[in-house]
């Protein structure tokens, strides 16, 4: 078992973690979760000084890989700091729930989950809706025709999917991703 | 150009998210402002990550292998019988994003008549019921957040141009990120992004000629929430 893991290295974590990004394969999440799982567990067991806690912020963290795998910068990124980043805010926001009883989650605020420039001078441009025009063109067309349907036509996604022909499921696949994306250029652009 | 920055150790507990909130929200916000810091900052990251989530082997080079090697079998001992753990993350769906303009907009406030943007740390917290509103006396206004950190107060001070707050000493350490404008006081003069640590020991007189708006937080506790000294012991060679 010890000698498995150990053979593991930064490349194999990548693989699976686009996997799960591109295909939503479970047998490399499975590879992820047993091999994550149980540092989390430890480190959250460190911080937080209780067995349930520990798994809370095991499952927290392993969620946000599985809903967010696709945000994953796998160019600029190593997979452990990307899952070190998650588990470190949901920690600091779990702390603050157990010690002082707040239900707010700050943490993704103090330390952003997308890498950023900070020194860019564009942290002082609010033009936002010069920047949500220039991004939409940076969409795949599939998306940008339905993000565009959505806010910017305010049609329903049901009027969306008939003038398409296409599922209404597709609709709402194509909007979620859409908008992830969109979230994460102006997240950004605002570092 | 930013010539007052945070210490290493301080950025070291920032990385491993160890400080009081406060003082997470001065170094995020300083960090955002300031390349080198950021840099830092992502640096010691990386060195966090492989110390805790790392494959034992080789690639941890600042644990010796007996240590990890035992530390690895508890770990993975009992980690049997996860199944339920796996499906019931595997059934969540991602959530569909909701775009809203607060969202994505930057933190703004607005003071004497003026406009600030603030950095993006703050986009949630000046909106939300932590935040108390602008309260002023002269030159002098302030914003006070309750950050529920014990006795540290962390606020936006703001100082009409050609302001001035009375000479005054610390019982504890303050802290100041000087946001927008400029002040000078007995030790220097600063400018946007510096980041400023005074102790109990020293008296100064902030004067501002154009203006200013910081981010300060008086009585922070120096000694980090658990565990630093802990921490810094396996891996002290990253930052002495
Ligand atoms: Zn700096």
């Amino acid at each position: 078992m010890v000698k498995q893991v150990q053979e593991i290295d930064d490349n194999s974590l990548k693989q699976w973690l686009l996997a799960v990004a591109n295909q939503r394969d479970k047998q490399a999440f499975r590879a992820l979760f047993d091999y994550f799982g149980p540092k989390i567990r430890a480190f959250g067991l460190s911080r937080l000084s209780q067995q349930g806690l520990a798994m809370d912020l095991v499952q927290e963290t392993l969620t946000t890989v599985w809903t967010k795998a696709h945000l994953f910068d796998s160019d600029k990124g190593n997979v452990a700091t990307w899952v070190y980043t998650i588990m470190r805010n949901q920690c600091f926001d779990m702390l603050r729930r157990v010690q002082h009883n707040r239900e707010d989650t700050f943490g993704d605020d103090i330390w952003p989950l997308f890498d950023s420039d900070p020194a860019s001078d564009e942290f002082a441009d609010h033009k936002l809706d010069n920047l949500l025009a220039a991004y939409l063109g940076k969409l795949p067309k599939l998306q940008r025709e339905v993000v565009q349907g959505i806010y910017l036509q305010e049609l329903s996604q049901q009027e969306l999917a008939e003038k398409l022909g296409v599922p209404l499921g597709t609709i709402k696949s194509r909007l979620r991703l859409g908008l992830e994306k969109l979230k994460s250029l102006l997240e950004k652009h605002h570092d | 150009m930013i010539n007052h920055h945070p210490s290493d150790e301080m950025l070291l507990a920032h990385a491993a998210g160890e400080t009081s909130f406060a003082m997470a929200l001065a170094l995020s916000a300083h960090c955002e402002l300031c390349h080198q810091c950021a840099e830092r900052v992502s640096l010691l990251q990386q060195k966090l990550a492989r110390h805790h989530l790392s494959a034992p082997s080789g690639v941890n080079a600042l644990d010796d292998a007996t240590r990890v090697e035992t530390r690895t079998e508890a770990q993975q001992s009992d980690w049997l019988n996860m199944d339920s753990l796996f499906d019931a993350i595997t059934a969540t769906e991602a959530e569909e994003p909701v775009l809203t303009k607060g969202d994505l907009g930057p933190a703004v406030t607005a003071v004497k008549g003026e406009q600030f943007i603030l950095p993006r740390t703050f986009r949630q917290l000046i909106h939300s019921d932590l935040a108390s509103s602008w309260k002023g006396l002269g030159n002098v206004s302030r914003l006070r957040f309750d950050t529920q950190d014990g006795k540290a107060r962390a606020s936006l001070l703001h100082i009409a141009a050609g302001g001035e707050i009375p000479e005054h000493t610390h019982k504890g350490v303050e802290i100041t990120l000087l946001l927008d404008g400029h002040f000078s006081d007995e030790f220097g003069s600063y400018g946007p992004g510096d980041f400023m640590l005074m102790d109990g020991s020293k008296q100064h007189t902030p004067i501002t000629q154009d203006g200013c708006l910081c981010f300060t937080v008086v009585d922070a506790p120096l000694h980090f929430t658990r565990g630093l000294s802990k921490l810094l012991n396996p891996i002290g060679e990253l930052i002495y």
